[in-house]
């Protein structure tokens, strides 16, 4: 009885100790300076600790502030941000993306910019493109900074240089999936080594559609036509046209024939395949060169088109749950206008993990692979970054015609609330995961799976859904024409 | 007779051989046959890979058992000393705390809540002990223990012991402990399977790369392929994440690593795991 009596008495004890004690340090303030957390995607590497203090040098004496970047590695970083922003954690900065982004910032886990963006961020706000600013906002709301990068999708297929060359096949003609046929059966007949068309389960047809749950989902606003209206895009025939030929591929061989259940990514390194669908920016062919070890062909299949899912990509936002808003927009405004910091953060230390060839021009020193690997397209405004010595000169002015000539969508800035038909949506989700990666691999014939998903669908409750994704989109257009 | 569990033991193994089997394959043969019992090609680059990950690895295995040996010795007393305490019928509060454990098997309270309380309320992030504590206690075990306690330590032998002028430690450690042997290996195999197998508590408390155990590293090796996978819009940005993830036979490699001394350990555990669980099934 005693002892119970004590040892309720000393957990007690230990319980209020504990909890005192739990206030995050890292966010106390040491005299002026203020410390900021700041949750980044990617593996965590050996050498940020070093880079980190550098870094924190220079901002302490400029914003008067410390950054304390926490690395969690990729496929952990959606589940631990939940996490994280559920249990209502104090940190300052974390990256965010696509629909973890849409859905917590109309949650309310994040802050809203606007005002802080004109009063702190002002150089930034002018640094990145508008349409990026203005897509990433949700009702007028800007929720995170978007980094600045190619605004557009624009898909190419990718062809093996050397089969092209072997064959002398004219791919610059190439504009739809049709026009692989002739090279397609040449392959499949005098390659038996080769897959001639590579697909796995994640495999997405290209469609003139946008799409607004993502594209394993089934409601779709078209690109061209009626632009209004939201519908199904399996029932579409232009959907149905492009289902046949990748059918008519699968049945012929082109395709392997698991895809539907595969998980193969096809490294480049293999050189097993003779052409695939890519998601396009400006002079990535040297990047697939650089892993393929063998010349890469592209030829792009549509024109650049700005939507949610690309100015979403990937973004710094600012947590609800912040204590010091100002200093972290301040210190966002320093990352993306301030090309020391944002070298220093995307690259290392100069001599440390690289090396200056001449003005701008950099070269890598080994220690940069191994111990500061940094996901350059998550970190922020990419236009001030030094190139690479084997990079071409012009690398950014290219990203820039690359976006002026991209188109938006039409529902570009149109970020849909799922939080009505959540169970609908869920139910939805279970039937498109059954039928559309047989459908978009050619595994099953289209003809008759098609139909039968449409009804399984509305069964579902798609209409439903349907109904309040056109209610929604009819008042964020009427909020956004006034 | 002998055949068929021969035949049945085989296939309780042959995913390991056929796992060390493709660890031992060529990259090239994978991505061109795909998973073959012979392959066409073998070769030791999968090994090479770790080995040049050697510091990494070695780490995390050192984490792993620290976690693991520390881990099961704190989770077993623990679990022993309050199950032996539920078990005797003199306990007054008996009753209230078999209650408090039972409780949590019927409502748990949530992945958030888990949070907040190891890393906000005890501030155990970035700690080995986030790795230990929250699985130090298992409701389940401790039912089966005290079950055991019921079964196999007669009251008797307490209350001769208590003529004699043992205390309570000395009776528990000198006599309730022997006896309960078989139940002790059970739970110490149990949690001790439990941390070594654990890597949840690390994807949500550990940052650290230096306290990232075994599992937890193989756990993120499959969690960024599949981020690969759902984010094929990456397009040219997924090629750097591509860069930092290993092959399949890579893969397999790390399983082979990973299994490896959990499953040679596993005889050793084996007499006492079979009369320890019948314990937990026989009515009286």
């Amino acid at each position: 009885m005693k002892t119970l009596k004590m040892a309720a008495a000393a957990s007690a004890v230990a319980l209020i100790v504990a909890g005192c004690s739990s206030d995050e340090p890292a966010t106390n303030n040491a005299g002026d300076v203020t410390e900021l957390t700041w949750y980044m995607i990617g593996t965590p590497q050996p050498d940020l600790n070093d880079v980190m203090a550098e870094l924190n040098a220079y901002t302490e004496e400029e914003i008067g502030v410390r950054v304390n970047m926490t690395q969690v590695d990729w496929g952990d970083y959606d589940e631990r941000m939940n996490i994280i922003t559920s249990s209502g954690e104090n940190f300052d900065i974390a990256f965010a993306s696509g629909g973890t982004y849409t859905l917590n910032a109309q949650r309310g886990a994040y802050l809203g910019l606007n005002d802080l963006l004109d009063s702190h961020g002002k150089e930034m706000k002018e640094a990145i493109d508008d349409a990026l600013l203005e897509g990433a906002s949700i009702e007028g709301e800007l929720y995170g900074i978007p980094a600045n990068k190619e605004i557009g999708q624009q898909r190419v297929f990718v062809f093996n240089g050397n089969l092209v060359e072997k064959y002398g096949f004219d791919t610059s003609q190439v504009s739809s999936y049709e026009d692989l046929e002739p090279m397609l059966a040449e392959i499949k007949e005098n390659e038996p080594q080769i897959t001639p068309f590579p697909a796995s389960s994640t495999f997405q047809p290209i469609m003139p559609f946008d799409y607004v749950l993502g594209a394993d989902m089934p409601v779709a606003f078209p690109l061209t036509g009626d632009t209004e209206q939201a519908i199904n895009f399996l029932e579409t025939e232009e959907a149905m046209a492009v289902f046949n030929t990748i059918r008519d591929f699968y049945e012929k061989g082109y395709i392997p024939a698991d895809a539907a259940s595969s998980n193969d990514p096809w490294p480049y390194n293999v050189e097993n395949w003779f052409v695939r669908v890519e998601e396009y920016n400006p002079y990535a062919e040297l990047l697939w060169e650089r892993d393929a070890g063998y010349p890469i062909v592209t030829q792009p299949i549509n024109d650049p088109v700005i939507k949610n899912e690309s100015v979403t990509g990937s973004l710094q936002v600012v947590s609800a749950t912040s204590r010091h808003p100002e200093k972290a927009v301040e210190f966002l405004n320093l990352l993306n206008t301030d090309p020391y910091v944002r070298n220093l953060v995307n690259y290392g230390i100069e001599g440390t993990h690289y090396e200056q060839v001449e003005e701008g021009i950099i070269r890598d020193l080994p220690a940069r692979v191994e111990n500061y690997n940094m996901p350059t397209y998550a970190l922020g405004n990419h236009f001030i970054l030094q190139l690479f010595e084997n990079e071409p000169e012009d690398k950014w002015e290219a990203f820039e015609t690359f976006n002026e000539s991209a188109v938006p969508s039409p529902i570009l800035g149109f970020h849909f609330d799922p939080s009505n038909v959540r169970t609908e949506i869920a139910n939805l989700s279970n039937v498109a995961s059954e039928y559309l990666a047989p459908i978009y691999t050619g595994s099953v014939d289209p003809e008759e799976y098609v139909p039968m998903a449409i009804k399984r669908m509305e069964d579902a409750g798609l209409e439903k859904v349907m109904d309040e994704v056109q209610a929604q989109y009819e008042e964020w257009k009427e909020v956004m024409e006034e | 007779m002998v055949v068929i569990l021969g035949l049945a033991a085989f296939m309780c193994i042959f995913p390991f051989l056929y796992v060390i089997v493709i660890s031992f394959t060529a990259e090239e043969s994978l991505a061109l046959n795909g998973y073959q019992l012979i392959p066409e090609s073998w070769s030791v680059d999968a090994y090479t890979y770790l080995w040049n990950m050697r510091d990494q690895l070695l780490q995390s295995y050192g984490i792993t058992i620290v976690v693991t040996v520390l881990g099961t010795i704190i989770s077993v007393s623990m679990i022993a000393l309050y199950s032996y305490a539920i078990s005797r019928p003199q306990f007054r509060y008996r009753k209230f705390f078999t209650f408090f454990a039972f409780f949590t098997m019927l409502f748990g309270a949530g992945l958030v809540p888990l949070y907040i309380v190891v890393s906000q309320v005890l501030g155990l992030r970035n700690t080995i002990w986030a790795l230990i504590i929250p699985l130090a206690m298992n409701a389940f075990y401790i039912i089966i223990m005290r079950t055991f306690f019921m079964r196999s330590v007669p009251e008797s032998i307490l209350e001769s012991a208590r003529i004699d002028g043992a205390g309570e430690w000395r009776i528990f450690f000198k006599i309730v402990a022997p006896l309960a042997v078989p139940g002790i290996a059970t739970i110490s195999l149990f949690t001790t399977l439990g941390y070594w197998n654990d890597w949840f508590n690390a994807l949500l408390f550990i940052d650290n790369p230096d306290l990232v155990p075994l599992q937890s590293l193989l756990m993120r090796i499959e969690n960024n392929m599949e981020f690969m996978r759902q984010n094929t819009q990456l397009g040219a940005a997924a090629h750097q994440i591509y860069s930092t993830i290993p092959q399949d036979a890579a893969k397999m490699a790390m399983v082979v690593i990973a299994t490896l001394p959990i499953a040679v350990s596993y005889p050793f555990f084996q007499k006492y795991f079979i009369s320890g669980l019948t314990i937990g099934g026989v009515k009286e």
